[in-house]
Protein backbone atom coordinates (compact mmCIF):
# COMPACT_ATOMS: atom_id res chain seq x y z
CA UNK A 1 0.00 0.00 0.00
CA UNK A 2 1.15 3.75 -0.29
CA UNK A 3 2.26 5.20 2.65
CA UNK A 4 2.11 8.90 0.90
CA UNK A 5 0.44 9.00 -2.29
CA UNK A 6 0.11 12.66 -3.38
CA UNK A 7 -0.76 13.72 -7.19
CA UNK A 8 -0.56 17.01 -8.77
CA UNK A 9 0.87 19.52 -6.18
CA UNK A 10 1.42 22.71 -6.90
CA UNK A 11 2.49 25.57 -4.30
CA UNK A 12 2.26 29.21 -4.56
CA UNK A 13 4.03 32.17 -3.40
CA UNK A 14 2.36 35.66 -2.96
CA UNK A 15 4.64 38.24 -4.53
CA UNK A 16 4.11 41.82 -5.20
CA UNK A 17 3.75 41.32 -8.80
CA UNK A 18 1.75 38.20 -8.78
CA UNK A 19 1.32 34.73 -7.49
CA UNK A 20 4.15 32.54 -8.43
CA UNK A 21 3.99 28.67 -9.20
CA UNK A 22 6.90 27.96 -7.20
CA UNK A 23 6.20 23.78 -7.21
CA UNK A 24 4.03 23.01 -10.34
CA UNK A 25 1.84 19.97 -10.46
CA UNK A 26 4.32 17.28 -8.87
CA UNK A 27 3.06 13.77 -7.98
CA UNK A 28 5.12 11.97 -5.28
CA UNK A 29 4.13 8.59 -4.13
CA UNK A 30 6.28 6.26 -1.19
CA UNK A 31 5.52 2.71 -0.62
CA UNK A 32 6.04 0.78 2.59
CA UNK A 33 9.58 0.13 4.12
CA UNK A 34 11.16 2.63 0.56
CA UNK A 35 14.07 4.79 0.55
CA UNK A 36 13.22 7.26 -1.90
CA UNK A 37 15.67 9.97 -3.44
CA UNK A 38 14.05 13.19 -4.38
CA UNK A 39 16.68 15.16 -6.69
CA UNK A 40 16.93 18.29 -7.99
CA UNK A 41 19.38 21.52 -8.51
CA UNK A 42 18.94 24.51 -5.91
CA UNK A 43 15.93 26.08 -6.79
CA UNK A 44 13.90 23.24 -7.75
CA UNK A 45 11.54 23.09 -4.75
CA UNK A 46 12.66 20.18 -3.28
CA UNK A 47 12.50 21.83 0.22
CA UNK A 48 9.49 23.48 -0.61
CA UNK A 49 7.81 19.51 -1.23
CA UNK A 50 9.00 18.61 1.58
CA UNK A 51 7.82 21.32 4.05
CA UNK A 52 4.31 21.31 2.39
CA UNK A 53 3.74 17.45 3.00
CA UNK A 54 5.03 18.15 6.89
CA UNK A 55 3.07 21.40 6.34
CA UNK A 56 5.18 23.80 8.00
CA UNK A 57 4.93 26.49 5.24
CA UNK A 58 4.12 29.96 5.92
CA UNK A 59 0.66 31.72 5.55
CA UNK A 60 2.12 33.59 2.12
CA UNK A 61 2.54 30.10 0.37
CA UNK A 62 -0.36 28.40 -1.04
CA UNK A 63 -0.74 24.68 -1.29
CA UNK A 64 -2.91 22.68 -3.47
CA UNK A 65 -3.09 19.28 -4.31
CA UNK A 66 -5.48 16.91 -6.53
CA UNK A 67 -4.87 13.95 -4.03
CA UNK A 68 -3.01 13.97 -0.84
CA UNK A 69 -3.14 10.73 1.19
CA UNK A 70 -1.42 8.96 3.80
CA UNK A 71 -1.82 5.62 4.93
CA UNK A 72 -5.60 5.85 2.87
CA UNK A 73 -6.47 9.01 4.99
CA UNK A 74 -7.41 12.02 3.14
CA UNK A 75 -5.33 14.66 4.92
CA UNK A 76 -7.33 17.42 2.68
CA UNK A 77 -10.37 16.90 4.28
CA UNK A 78 -8.82 16.94 7.70
CA UNK A 79 -9.05 20.09 9.87
CA UNK A 80 -5.56 21.54 10.61
CA UNK A 81 -5.37 20.75 14.33
CA UNK A 82 -5.83 16.61 13.29
CA UNK A 83 -3.87 16.87 10.42
CA UNK A 84 -0.87 17.93 12.40
CA UNK A 85 -1.81 15.67 15.00
CA UNK A 86 -1.70 12.96 12.74
CA UNK A 87 1.61 13.93 10.78
CA UNK A 88 3.26 14.61 14.08
CA UNK A 89 2.60 11.11 15.19
CA UNK A 90 4.01 9.48 11.84
CA UNK A 91 6.40 11.83 10.24
CA UNK A 92 9.52 12.74 11.26
CA UNK A 93 11.99 15.03 9.53
CA UNK A 94 15.93 16.05 9.80
CA UNK A 95 17.81 18.99 8.32
CA UNK A 96 21.06 19.70 6.97
CA UNK A 97 23.31 21.37 9.17
CA UNK A 98 22.79 19.15 12.37
CA UNK A 99 25.09 22.13 14.30
CA UNK A 100 22.64 25.21 13.61
CA UNK A 101 19.33 23.11 14.10
CA UNK A 102 20.19 22.15 17.90
CA UNK A 103 19.98 24.72 20.72
CA UNK A 104 23.45 25.61 22.00
CA UNK A 105 22.76 26.67 25.32
CA UNK A 106 20.69 23.21 26.25
CA UNK A 107 22.28 20.10 26.87
CA UNK A 108 21.74 17.24 24.32
CA UNK A 109 20.47 15.11 26.79
CA UNK A 110 17.68 17.75 27.62
CA UNK A 111 16.48 18.18 24.28
CA UNK A 112 16.36 14.22 23.30
CA UNK A 113 14.48 13.99 26.38
CA UNK A 114 12.17 16.90 25.45
CA UNK A 115 11.44 14.80 22.28
CA UNK A 116 10.22 12.29 23.91
CA UNK A 117 6.10 12.18 24.59
CA UNK A 118 4.96 11.00 27.74
CA UNK A 119 2.45 8.76 26.80
CA UNK A 120 5.17 6.26 25.70
CA UNK A 121 6.56 6.05 29.80
CA UNK A 122 4.78 3.80 31.43
CA UNK A 123 4.73 4.10 35.30
CA UNK A 124 3.93 6.30 38.12
CA UNK A 125 5.45 10.20 38.14
CA UNK A 126 7.94 9.16 40.21
CA UNK A 127 9.61 6.75 38.42
CA UNK A 128 9.12 8.96 35.34
CA UNK A 129 12.49 10.85 35.24
CA UNK A 130 14.56 7.26 35.39
CA UNK A 131 12.38 6.19 31.88
CA UNK A 132 13.01 8.79 30.59
CA UNK A 133 16.58 9.17 30.63
CA UNK A 134 16.87 5.31 30.05
CA UNK A 135 14.78 6.09 26.90
CA UNK A 136 17.38 9.05 26.07
CA UNK A 137 20.33 6.41 26.61
CA UNK A 138 18.48 3.72 24.30
CA UNK A 139 17.37 6.31 21.31
CA UNK A 140 21.27 7.18 21.67
CA UNK A 141 22.47 3.61 21.21
CA UNK A 142 19.77 3.16 18.30
CA UNK A 143 22.31 5.87 15.94
CA UNK A 144 25.06 4.19 17.28
CA UNK A 145 26.03 6.47 20.22
CA UNK A 146 28.14 4.27 22.47
CA UNK A 147 29.60 6.80 25.37
CA UNK A 148 25.95 8.04 25.97
CA UNK A 149 27.28 9.58 29.13
CA UNK A 150 29.39 12.20 27.68
CA UNK A 151 27.19 12.98 24.99
CA UNK A 152 24.30 13.32 27.23
CA UNK A 153 26.22 16.13 28.90
CA UNK A 154 27.91 18.03 26.38
CA UNK A 155 26.73 21.18 24.46
CA UNK A 156 26.17 20.53 20.63
CA UNK A 157 29.07 22.96 19.80
CA UNK A 158 31.30 20.04 21.50
CA UNK A 159 30.39 17.72 19.08
CA UNK A 160 31.40 16.27 16.08
CA UNK A 161 29.35 17.56 12.60
CA UNK A 162 28.66 13.53 12.53
CA UNK A 163 27.56 13.25 16.10
CA UNK A 164 25.24 16.05 15.93
CA UNK A 165 23.40 14.41 12.69
CA UNK A 166 23.58 11.33 14.91
CA UNK A 167 22.16 13.57 17.44
CA UNK A 168 19.15 14.95 14.80
CA UNK A 169 18.27 11.49 13.70
CA UNK A 170 17.64 10.43 17.36
CA UNK A 171 15.68 13.24 18.41
CA UNK A 172 13.56 12.34 14.79
CA UNK A 173 13.66 8.62 16.23
CA UNK A 174 11.72 9.46 19.65
CA UNK A 175 8.12 9.81 18.30
CA UNK A 176 8.63 6.36 16.22
CA UNK A 177 7.94 7.68 12.80
CA UNK A 178 6.83 5.70 9.92
CA UNK A 179 8.21 7.89 7.37
CA UNK A 180 11.69 10.19 8.05
CA UNK A 181 11.93 12.96 5.57
CA UNK A 182 16.10 13.62 5.61
CA UNK A 183 16.55 17.06 3.95
CA UNK A 184 20.26 16.70 2.81
CA UNK A 185 21.22 15.33 5.63
CA UNK A 186 25.20 15.12 4.93
CA UNK A 187 25.15 18.28 2.89
CA UNK A 188 28.54 19.92 3.91
CA UNK A 189 30.28 16.78 5.73
CA UNK A 190 33.36 14.72 4.84
CA UNK A 191 32.92 11.78 2.49
CA UNK A 192 33.55 9.32 5.02
CA UNK A 193 31.02 10.57 7.88
CA UNK A 194 28.29 10.64 4.90
CA UNK A 195 29.13 7.38 4.29
CA UNK A 196 28.35 6.65 8.35
CA UNK A 197 24.94 8.80 8.01
CA UNK A 198 23.96 7.21 4.83
CA UNK A 199 24.43 3.54 6.72
CA UNK A 200 22.74 4.66 9.90
CA UNK A 201 19.47 5.62 7.93
CA UNK A 202 20.03 2.50 5.81
CA UNK A 203 19.99 0.22 8.73
CA UNK A 204 17.03 1.83 10.58
CA UNK A 205 14.90 1.89 6.75
CA UNK A 206 16.51 -2.13 7.36
CA UNK A 207 15.43 -3.24 10.78
CA UNK A 208 12.85 -0.79 11.70
CA UNK A 209 11.11 -1.26 8.26
CA UNK A 210 10.87 2.86 8.37
CA UNK A 211 10.28 4.39 4.76
CA UNK A 212 12.61 7.68 4.09
CA UNK A 213 12.54 10.44 1.47
CA UNK A 214 15.92 11.52 0.67
CA UNK A 215 16.05 14.54 -0.53
CA UNK A 216 19.49 15.83 -2.26
CA UNK A 217 20.63 17.59 -5.15
CA UNK A 218 23.58 15.53 -6.36
CA UNK A 219 22.39 12.02 -7.65
CA UNK A 220 25.78 10.44 -7.93
CA UNK A 221 25.63 10.63 -4.22
CA UNK A 222 22.46 8.74 -3.93
CA UNK A 223 22.09 5.98 -6.09
CA UNK A 224 23.42 3.55 -3.59
CA UNK A 225 21.36 4.04 -0.98
CA UNK A 226 17.97 4.23 -2.93
CA UNK A 227 15.34 2.31 -4.61
CA UNK A 228 13.44 4.47 -6.16
CA UNK A 229 14.08 8.25 -7.31
CA UNK A 230 12.05 11.18 -8.51
CA UNK A 231 14.01 14.29 -10.14
CA UNK A 232 12.89 17.41 -10.00
CA UNK A 233 13.73 20.83 -12.08
CA UNK A 234 12.70 24.00 -10.92
CA UNK A 235 9.66 22.93 -10.01
CA UNK A 236 8.59 20.82 -12.05
CA UNK A 237 8.50 16.89 -12.02
CA UNK A 238 11.17 15.34 -14.25
CA UNK A 239 10.96 11.43 -13.97
CA UNK A 240 10.37 9.01 -11.48
CA UNK A 241 10.92 5.38 -11.26
CA UNK A 242 13.73 2.62 -10.18
CA UNK A 243 17.07 3.73 -9.23
CA UNK A 244 18.45 1.41 -12.29
CA UNK A 245 15.94 3.13 -14.62
CA UNK A 246 16.70 6.68 -13.87
CA UNK A 247 20.35 5.93 -13.34
CA UNK A 248 20.85 3.27 -16.37
CA UNK A 249 18.36 4.75 -18.95
CA UNK A 250 16.98 7.94 -18.42
CA UNK A 251 14.48 8.87 -20.71
CA UNK A 252 13.63 13.03 -20.01
CA UNK A 253 17.23 15.04 -21.35
CA UNK A 254 17.45 16.61 -18.27
CA UNK A 255 17.59 13.51 -15.88
CA UNK A 256 20.03 12.63 -19.62
CA UNK A 257 22.26 15.45 -18.79
CA UNK A 258 22.52 14.88 -14.70
CA UNK A 259 23.71 11.04 -15.07
CA UNK A 260 25.97 12.41 -18.23
CA UNK A 261 27.42 15.31 -16.46
CA UNK A 262 28.33 12.73 -13.14
CA UNK A 263 31.95 12.37 -13.12
CA UNK A 264 30.99 9.05 -11.24
CA UNK A 265 28.74 7.60 -13.70
CA UNK A 266 31.50 7.91 -16.55
CA UNK A 267 34.12 6.23 -15.41
CA UNK A 268 35.41 5.26 -18.97
CA UNK A 269 35.67 8.92 -20.10
CA UNK A 270 39.45 9.69 -21.02
CA UNK A 271 40.64 12.35 -18.14
CA UNK A 272 40.14 15.81 -19.19
CA UNK A 273 38.14 15.31 -21.90
CA UNK A 274 34.99 18.18 -22.01
CA UNK A 275 31.73 16.39 -19.92
CA UNK A 276 28.36 16.78 -21.45
CA UNK A 277 26.28 19.32 -19.91
CA UNK A 278 23.15 21.51 -20.61
CA UNK A 279 24.15 24.92 -21.20
CA UNK A 280 22.32 28.32 -19.60
CA UNK A 281 21.53 28.32 -15.76
CA UNK A 282 18.57 27.88 -13.41
CA UNK A 283 15.83 29.84 -14.50
CA UNK A 284 15.26 32.23 -11.55
CA UNK A 285 11.68 32.09 -9.68
CA UNK A 286 10.52 35.43 -11.33
CA UNK A 287 11.82 34.64 -14.58
CA UNK A 288 10.30 30.92 -14.98
CA UNK A 289 9.61 29.97 -18.74
CA UNK A 290 6.15 28.57 -19.71
CA UNK A 291 5.64 25.20 -20.62
CA UNK A 292 8.45 22.76 -20.02
CA UNK A 293 10.83 24.50 -17.81
CA UNK A 294 13.70 23.02 -19.01
CA UNK A 295 12.76 24.15 -22.61
CA UNK A 296 15.60 27.33 -23.05
CA UNK A 297 18.18 24.57 -22.25
CA UNK A 298 17.08 21.68 -23.85
CA UNK A 299 19.11 19.83 -26.53
CA UNK A 300 15.71 18.50 -27.79
CA UNK A 301 13.33 21.15 -27.43
CA UNK A 302 10.32 21.84 -30.45
CA UNK A 303 7.72 24.01 -30.72
CA UNK A 304 5.08 22.22 -28.39
CA UNK A 305 7.69 22.49 -25.35
CA UNK A 306 5.76 25.40 -25.25
CA UNK A 307 2.84 23.72 -23.71
CA UNK A 308 3.84 21.86 -20.07
CA UNK A 309 3.90 17.94 -21.10
CA UNK A 310 1.68 15.33 -19.22
CA UNK A 311 3.03 12.40 -17.15
CA UNK A 312 3.63 9.31 -19.22
CA UNK A 313 3.93 6.04 -17.49
CA UNK A 314 6.64 3.40 -19.26
CA UNK A 315 6.19 0.24 -16.72
CA UNK A 316 6.55 2.28 -13.73
CA UNK A 317 9.22 4.31 -15.21
CA UNK A 318 7.13 7.82 -15.45
CA UNK A 319 8.11 10.76 -17.14
CA UNK A 320 6.92 14.49 -17.92
CA UNK A 321 8.33 14.89 -21.79
CA UNK A 322 6.97 15.31 -25.36
CA UNK A 323 9.93 13.80 -26.49
CA UNK A 324 11.62 11.24 -24.26
CA UNK A 325 14.52 9.47 -25.13
CA UNK A 326 13.12 5.94 -25.80
CA UNK A 327 16.20 3.56 -26.98
CA UNK A 328 14.47 0.15 -27.11
CA UNK A 329 11.63 1.27 -29.61
CA UNK A 330 10.49 -2.17 -29.80
CA UNK A 331 8.92 -2.48 -26.30
CA UNK A 332 7.52 1.31 -26.60
CA UNK A 333 4.06 0.55 -24.47
CA UNK A 334 1.83 3.61 -23.52
CA UNK A 335 0.73 2.87 -19.86
CA UNK A 336 -2.38 5.15 -18.06
CA UNK A 337 -1.67 7.38 -15.69
CA UNK B 1 58.62 19.75 -19.39
CA UNK B 2 59.99 22.09 -17.49
CA UNK B 3 58.64 22.41 -13.51
CA UNK B 4 56.83 25.25 -13.07
CA UNK B 5 56.69 25.41 -9.06
CA UNK B 6 58.32 23.35 -7.02
CA UNK B 7 58.00 23.10 -3.45
CA UNK B 8 60.67 21.52 -1.28
CA UNK B 9 60.09 20.38 2.45
CA UNK B 10 57.38 22.64 3.34
CA UNK B 11 56.60 22.46 7.37
CA UNK B 12 54.40 24.24 9.11
CA UNK B 13 53.93 23.85 12.97
CA UNK B 14 51.51 26.10 15.47
CA UNK B 15 52.96 26.88 18.84
CA UNK B 16 49.82 26.50 21.76
CA UNK B 17 49.50 28.16 24.65
CA UNK B 18 51.07 26.91 27.53
CA UNK B 19 53.55 27.35 30.57
CA UNK B 20 56.79 29.11 29.13
CA UNK B 21 59.03 26.11 29.71
CA UNK B 22 56.61 23.69 28.83
CA UNK B 23 55.47 25.00 25.47
CA UNK B 24 53.48 22.48 23.03
CA UNK B 25 53.81 22.61 19.43
CA UNK B 26 51.46 21.43 16.81
CA UNK B 27 52.59 20.27 13.92
CA UNK B 28 50.02 20.83 11.03
CA UNK B 29 52.09 20.22 8.28
CA UNK B 30 54.93 17.62 8.25
CA UNK B 31 57.72 18.39 5.54
CA UNK B 32 56.28 17.59 2.69
CA UNK B 33 57.98 18.03 -1.37
CA UNK B 34 56.11 18.40 -4.51
CA UNK B 35 56.23 19.53 -7.87
CA UNK B 36 54.34 20.93 -10.92
CA UNK B 37 54.22 21.64 -14.31
CA UNK B 38 52.45 24.03 -16.50
CA UNK B 39 49.12 22.46 -17.99
CA UNK B 40 49.11 20.28 -15.62
CA UNK B 41 46.76 19.59 -12.29
CA UNK B 42 48.18 18.32 -8.74
CA UNK B 43 44.82 17.31 -7.02
CA UNK B 44 45.30 17.26 -2.49
CA UNK B 45 42.68 14.92 -0.96
CA UNK B 46 42.22 14.61 2.50
CA UNK B 47 39.75 15.08 5.46
CA UNK B 48 39.33 17.68 7.69
CA UNK B 49 42.52 18.65 9.37
CA UNK B 50 44.94 16.87 7.44
CA UNK B 51 46.39 19.85 6.29
CA UNK B 52 45.11 20.55 2.67
CA UNK B 53 44.01 24.20 4.07
CA UNK B 54 47.44 25.08 5.51
CA UNK B 55 49.27 24.00 2.47
CA UNK B 56 46.92 26.09 0.24
CA UNK B 57 47.18 29.27 2.44
CA UNK B 58 51.17 28.70 2.86
CA UNK B 59 51.30 28.56 -1.48
CA UNK B 60 49.56 31.57 -1.77
CA UNK B 61 51.60 33.18 0.99
CA UNK B 62 48.72 33.76 3.43
CA UNK B 63 50.72 31.61 6.07
CA UNK B 64 54.66 31.61 6.14
CA UNK B 65 55.47 28.13 6.67
CA UNK B 66 57.80 27.40 9.48
CA UNK B 67 60.74 25.44 6.95
CA UNK B 68 61.54 24.89 3.62
CA UNK B 69 60.98 26.69 0.28
CA UNK B 70 59.18 27.38 -2.66
CA UNK B 71 60.65 27.75 -5.69
CA UNK B 72 58.66 29.26 -8.88
CA UNK B 73 59.86 29.02 -12.60
CA UNK B 74 63.31 28.12 -10.65
CA UNK B 75 62.86 31.58 -8.96
CA UNK B 76 62.90 31.27 -4.91
CA UNK B 77 59.62 32.95 -3.39
CA UNK B 78 59.89 35.17 -0.70
CA UNK B 79 57.48 35.07 2.50
CA UNK B 80 56.53 38.89 2.84
CA UNK B 81 57.01 39.32 -1.07
CA UNK B 82 53.43 39.56 -1.77
CA UNK B 83 53.47 41.55 -5.15
CA UNK B 84 55.56 39.07 -6.81
CA UNK B 85 53.61 35.93 -5.48
CA UNK B 86 49.99 37.17 -5.76
CA UNK B 87 50.47 38.24 -9.55
CA UNK B 88 51.31 34.22 -10.61
CA UNK B 89 49.34 32.13 -7.92
CA UNK B 90 46.07 33.27 -7.23
CA UNK B 91 42.82 31.40 -5.45
CA UNK B 92 38.91 30.08 -5.79
CA UNK B 93 37.70 29.76 -2.94
CA UNK B 94 34.54 27.68 -1.52
CA UNK B 95 31.60 29.33 -1.18
CA UNK B 96 31.90 31.98 -4.27
CA UNK B 97 28.87 34.12 -3.19
CA UNK B 98 30.73 35.37 0.45
CA UNK B 99 34.25 36.20 -1.10
CA UNK B 100 32.81 38.82 -3.47
CA UNK B 101 32.67 42.79 -1.61
CA UNK B 102 28.38 43.08 -1.95
CA UNK B 103 28.66 46.36 -1.77
CA UNK B 104 30.94 47.24 -5.40
CA UNK B 105 30.34 46.62 -8.98
CA UNK B 106 32.27 43.18 -10.93
CA UNK B 107 34.11 46.15 -12.73
CA UNK B 108 35.30 47.44 -9.52
CA UNK B 109 35.82 43.72 -7.67
CA UNK B 110 37.90 43.21 -10.80
CA UNK B 111 39.73 46.69 -11.19
CA UNK B 112 41.53 46.20 -7.37
CA UNK B 113 44.12 43.75 -8.46
CA UNK B 114 44.94 45.88 -11.79
CA UNK B 115 45.21 48.97 -9.45
CA UNK B 116 47.60 46.86 -7.31
CA UNK B 117 49.42 45.19 -9.50
CA UNK B 118 49.87 46.75 -13.17
CA UNK B 119 50.43 50.05 -15.06
CA UNK B 120 47.61 49.89 -16.98
CA UNK B 121 45.95 53.49 -17.53
CA UNK B 122 41.93 53.08 -16.57
CA UNK B 123 41.06 52.24 -20.41
CA UNK B 124 43.50 49.50 -20.67
CA UNK B 125 42.18 47.84 -17.55
CA UNK B 126 38.15 48.43 -18.66
CA UNK B 127 38.78 46.45 -21.77
CA UNK B 128 41.05 43.45 -20.03
CA UNK B 129 37.63 43.23 -17.89
CA UNK B 130 35.87 43.09 -20.77
CA UNK B 131 37.80 40.45 -22.51
CA UNK B 132 38.44 38.10 -18.90
CA UNK B 133 34.29 38.63 -18.54
CA UNK B 134 33.86 36.49 -22.19
CA UNK B 135 36.78 34.31 -21.54
CA UNK B 136 35.05 32.86 -18.27
CA UNK B 137 31.38 32.86 -20.18
CA UNK B 138 30.13 36.22 -19.16
CA UNK B 139 29.19 39.34 -20.81
CA UNK B 140 31.08 42.11 -21.09
CA UNK B 141 28.52 44.02 -19.98
CA UNK B 142 27.72 42.14 -16.49
CA UNK B 143 30.53 44.56 -15.55
CA UNK B 144 28.18 46.92 -14.23
CA UNK B 145 26.15 44.69 -12.00
CA UNK B 146 26.31 43.90 -8.60
CA UNK B 147 27.42 40.89 -6.88
CA UNK B 148 23.97 39.52 -5.97
CA UNK B 149 22.33 39.75 -9.09
CA UNK B 150 24.34 36.84 -10.18
CA UNK B 151 23.22 32.75 -9.54
CA UNK B 152 25.69 30.78 -7.96
CA UNK B 153 27.23 29.91 -11.02
CA UNK B 154 28.21 32.69 -12.34
CA UNK B 155 29.72 34.15 -9.14
CA UNK B 156 32.07 31.57 -9.44
CA UNK B 157 32.53 32.42 -12.72
CA UNK B 158 33.74 35.94 -11.82
CA UNK B 159 35.80 34.57 -8.93
CA UNK B 160 37.58 32.73 -11.54
CA UNK B 161 37.71 35.84 -13.92
CA UNK B 162 39.20 37.29 -10.60
CA UNK B 163 41.85 34.94 -10.26
CA UNK B 164 43.21 35.02 -14.36
CA UNK B 165 43.02 38.45 -14.99
CA UNK B 166 46.73 38.96 -13.86
CA UNK B 167 47.61 36.01 -16.54
CA UNK B 168 48.54 34.09 -13.13
CA UNK B 169 50.89 30.65 -13.81
CA UNK B 170 49.08 28.58 -11.16
CA UNK B 171 45.74 29.09 -9.67
CA UNK B 172 44.71 27.02 -6.24
CA UNK B 173 41.30 25.96 -6.22
CA UNK B 174 39.92 25.31 -2.68
CA UNK B 175 37.06 23.36 -2.85
CA UNK B 176 35.86 25.54 -5.70
CA UNK B 177 33.23 22.94 -7.12
CA UNK B 178 31.46 21.76 -4.33
CA UNK B 179 29.10 23.83 -3.62
CA UNK B 180 28.03 24.34 -6.90
CA UNK B 181 24.79 22.11 -8.64
CA UNK B 182 25.93 19.17 -11.10
CA UNK B 183 24.52 20.81 -13.92
CA UNK B 184 26.41 23.60 -13.27
CA UNK B 185 29.99 21.94 -12.02
CA UNK B 186 30.21 19.84 -15.07
CA UNK B 187 29.98 23.32 -16.84
CA UNK B 188 32.43 25.16 -14.75
CA UNK B 189 35.06 21.86 -15.17
CA UNK B 190 35.05 22.31 -18.94
CA UNK B 191 35.36 26.33 -18.76
CA UNK B 192 38.90 25.17 -16.45
CA UNK B 193 39.87 22.70 -18.47
CA UNK B 194 39.58 25.30 -21.20
CA UNK B 195 41.48 27.69 -19.86
CA UNK B 196 44.14 25.32 -18.65
CA UNK B 197 44.70 25.01 -22.68
CA UNK B 198 44.53 28.38 -23.44
CA UNK B 199 46.59 29.92 -20.72
CA UNK B 200 48.86 27.26 -20.00
CA UNK B 201 47.83 27.26 -16.46
CA UNK B 202 48.32 24.60 -12.98
CA UNK B 203 45.75 23.83 -11.01
CA UNK B 204 45.99 22.86 -7.65
CA UNK B 205 42.85 21.06 -6.69
CA UNK B 206 41.77 20.52 -3.20
CA UNK B 207 38.16 18.40 -2.62
CA UNK B 208 37.07 15.90 -1.26
CA UNK B 209 35.10 14.54 -4.77
CA UNK B 210 36.98 11.49 -6.32
CA UNK B 211 34.85 11.27 -9.22
CA UNK B 212 36.07 15.04 -10.11
CA UNK B 213 39.51 13.87 -9.05
CA UNK B 214 39.62 11.44 -11.39
CA UNK B 215 38.48 13.59 -14.50
CA UNK B 216 40.32 16.53 -13.61
CA UNK B 217 44.03 15.73 -12.39
CA UNK B 218 47.25 14.31 -13.45
CA UNK B 219 48.42 13.76 -10.11
CA UNK B 220 46.89 13.46 -6.69
CA UNK B 221 48.22 13.38 -3.16
CA UNK B 222 46.74 11.95 -0.08
CA UNK B 223 47.00 13.67 2.91
CA UNK B 224 46.21 12.60 6.90
CA UNK B 225 46.87 14.54 9.96
CA UNK B 226 49.63 16.68 8.22
CA UNK B 227 51.29 14.10 6.16
CA UNK B 228 51.39 12.69 2.95
CA UNK B 229 50.75 9.01 2.98
CA UNK B 230 50.43 8.24 -0.68
CA UNK B 231 51.02 10.45 -3.97
CA UNK B 232 51.60 9.18 -7.67
CA UNK B 233 49.44 9.38 -11.26
CA UNK B 234 45.42 9.40 -10.37
CA UNK B 235 45.09 7.06 -12.27
CA UNK B 236 47.69 4.36 -10.66
CA UNK B 237 47.34 5.76 -7.36
CA UNK B 238 43.28 5.06 -7.84
CA UNK B 239 43.58 1.96 -9.49
CA UNK B 240 45.84 -0.41 -6.95
CA UNK B 241 45.30 2.56 -3.57
CA UNK B 242 48.06 0.99 -0.93
CA UNK B 243 47.46 2.86 1.81
CA UNK B 244 44.21 2.61 4.74
CA UNK B 245 43.84 6.28 4.72
CA UNK B 246 42.90 5.83 0.43
CA UNK B 247 41.49 2.92 0.51
CA UNK B 248 39.40 4.33 3.34
CA UNK B 249 38.28 7.37 1.19
CA UNK B 250 37.18 5.34 -2.23
CA UNK B 251 35.43 2.62 0.20
CA UNK B 252 33.50 5.82 1.77
CA UNK B 253 32.26 6.86 -2.00
CA UNK B 254 31.81 3.82 -3.27
CA UNK B 255 34.33 4.08 -5.98
CA UNK B 256 36.68 1.40 -7.99
CA UNK B 257 37.82 2.00 -11.14
CA UNK B 258 38.99 -1.23 -13.20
Amino acid sequence: MNLLDIRNLSIELDTPSGRVLAVDRVSLSIKEGEVRGLVGESGSGKSLLAQAIIGVLEDKWHVHADRFHWRGIDLLRLSIDDRKALLCRDIAMIFQEPMSCLDPTTLIGEQLSEAIDTSQLSGYFWQRKKQRKEAVIKLLHKVGIKKHEQCINSYPHQLTEAICQRVMIAIALAGRPILLIADEPTAAMESTTQGQIFRLLANLNQLKNMSILLISHDLENLTHWTNTITVMYSGQFVEAGSTEQIFNKPMHPYTRALVDSSTKANLQLPTKSRLMTLPGSIPVLQHLPIGCRLGPRCPRAQQTCVAAPTVSNYHGHKVSCHFPLLRETGKKVKGSH
Amino acid sequence: MSVLLDVKDIAKSFKLKGHWYHKRKLNALSPLSFAIEAKKTLAIVGETGSGKSTLAKILVGAETPTTGKIYLNGQLLKNQHFKQRCQHIRMIFQDSGTTLNPSLTIQELLDEPLILNTVLNEKQRKNLIRTTLQKVGLLGDHMNFYPHMFSGGQKQRISLARAIILQPQVIILDEALAALDPSLRSQMINLLLDLQQQMGLAYILISHNLGIVRHFSDDVMIMSQGEVVESGKTIEVMRNPQHKVTQKLMMSQNFQIK
